[in-house]
């Protein structure tokens, strides 16, 4: 086992005259979940989209996934902010849309899809259609369509950003549920401090544009974790260092 | 379509039937005004010996033109969606082309063509492989970038990204084109025939005016208004059951 699953170094990227992230460097190990946090605007998303291929970093900056350079489409499993399911597929094929790609043998992956959607709560929904889904479970298939394109490292764009704060709150448990019994590496972006901290063993904050990292805080409070730690005195304290460090951010962004 | 839809629409068809039979009784209209709705139906079925193979003639070259320009139209339309340079050189032309009414090409199709069935099916193609292309185009370029990006980062290829997502993507307005196409299908092969043809239910509304036999002309008219109305509810009928999700 490597002791870094992904090594980002010195990465930058101008979109024109426009400095949207400014060297960034961010190191994570096998296994982490390390959230991300910061400001609209200051270049979360353009670095998860080089992170997932779709955007080359300007010159200079290396990313290194299990310590090796070179393309990285494909390597690793994005999931976008919207849901983006295919209204002509049901629950079971939108999950498997990754796996068809790949080319791998249907049966096979239908049969692993099939106890997947077990864990992701849509057993008894394999064969209905998105659109007479929830949000939450809508939002459940785009995760298990991530979790079935088997990358160890998964890149989630503000997957709960949609939901309301009951739900979310339900699927923050879940999602660590999930991720304890598959073990993946994960970068989840977010814009609550809650969801941040209550996640994470790292919340990595990014300032305003251009996009570099302010700070990163290891959160070591127990896992499992339960909604009683919101109100937790360790948790309140975690949270006061970040709003600190989020809100001078924000103030820039606003007065930029 | 639900049965108190299918209800309302016969009822409104009876009773339009039903007020036209009055009024040109009523006010005694003469026949090349306008023949009552009896007449019409009473021409239709003792002319049916000729009417028939005219209808016939008619169908096959609407289905059949019909068919080869919606092949034409889709396939064109997916090689263009590949090709964004070539799309670029050609699509305002094709549109410029689109452009001119459909008519003035008729009598140059029965010059080249002659006067058979393969005018008719040619100038049919011509014009549905244009809006089924079109359509078909729009539908294929104008797919969410995001969900590119995605099936991109799942590692999908050009051709991949065309049939997984832009083709299935493109339905709705691939289906929309069909829909539109089948009466414009109709209205060709009409217009073509009356331009020269020797069998046809344009040839026959065409003949039976210079004879003055306003009966017969509105027979050929009954006849070709079933065909178009069972084309366009079957293609619609065909188009709910393939886009489900619109």
């Amino acid at each position: 086992m490597t002791a870094t699953k992904l090594s980002i170094s010195g990465v930058g990227k101008n979109f024109g005259a426009v400095r949207a992230l400014d060297r960034v460097d961010l190191d994570i190990a096998p296994g982490e979940f390390v959230t991300l946090i910061g400001p609209s605007g200051c270049g979360k998303s353009t670095l998860f989209n080089m992170l997932a291929g779709l955007l080359e970093p300007d010159a200079g900056g290396t990313i290194l996934l299990d310590g090796k350079p070179g393309k990285l489409l494909g390597r690793t499993a994005f999931m976008p902010q919207r849901d983006l399911l295919l209204p002509w597929r049901n629950v079971l094929d939108n999950a498997l849309l990754p796996c068809e790609i790949e080319g791998l043998p249907r049966a096979e992956t239908r049969a692993r899809a099939e106890k997947m959607a077990v864990d992701f709560g849509l057993r008894g929904f394999e064969k209905h259609f998105p659109q007479q889904l929830s949000g939450g479970m809508r939002q459940r298939v785009a995760l298990m369509r991530t979790f079935m394109f088997e990358r160890d490292l998964m890149l989630l764009d503000e997957p709960f950003g949609a939901l309301d704060a009951l739900t979310r709150s339900m699927m923050q448990r879940w999602l660590l549920d999930i991720w304890a019994r598959y073990r993946r590496t994960i970068i989840f972006i977010t814009h609550d401090i809650d969801e941040a901290i209550f996640l994470a063993d790292r919340v990595v904050v990014m300032s305003a544009r251009p996009g570099r990292i302010k700070l990163d805080r290891r959160i070591e409070l127990p896992r499992p974790r339960d909604a009683h730690l919101l109100t937790a005195p360790e948790f309140t304290a975690i949270k006061r260092e970040l709003l600190d460090a989020v809100e001078e951010e924000s103030l820039k962004s606003f007065s930029a | 379509m639900n049965r108190a839809v299918i209800l309302r629409g016969i009822l409104g068809a009876v009773l339009l039937i039903g007020a036209w039979e009055f009024s040109v009784r009523f006010f005694a209209l003469p026949q090349w005004i306008l023949p009552p709705p009896s007449g019409i139906l009473a021409t239709a079925w003792s002319g049916r010996a000729a009417l028939l193979p005219a209808a016939a003639m008619t169908a096959y070259e609407a289905l059949s033109g019909y068919a080869i320009g919606a092949v034409l139209g889709v396939g064109l339309a997916m090689l263009l969606a590949l090709a964004a340079p070539l799309r670029a050189v050609l699509l305002p032309m094709v549109v410029a082309v689109n452009s001119i009414p459909v008519a003035a090409y008729a009598p140059l199709a029965l010059l080249w063509f002659g006067t058979g069935a393969l005018s008719k099916i040619i100038m049919v193609a011509f014009i549905v492989g244009f809006t089924v292309f079109l359509n078909a185009l729009d539908g294929l370029t104008r797919v969410d970038p995001a969900a590119i990006a995605l099936l991109r980062s799942f590692g999908a290829g050009r051709l991949r990204l065309l049939w997984t997502l832009r083709l299935p993507a493109a339905l709705p307005s691939i289906a929309t084109g069909l829909r539109i196409s089948t009466v414009r299908a109709m209205i060709v092969t009409l217009v073509t025939e009356m331009l020269g043809s020797q069998l046809g239910l344009g040839w026959t509304i065409f003949q039976a005016v210079l004879l003055i036999d306003f009966l017969q002309v509105w027979a050929a008219i009954l006849v070709a208004s079933i065909i178009s109305l069972l084309f366009f509810g079957v293609v619609s009928a065909i188009e709910r059951r393939v886009v489900f999700w619109r």
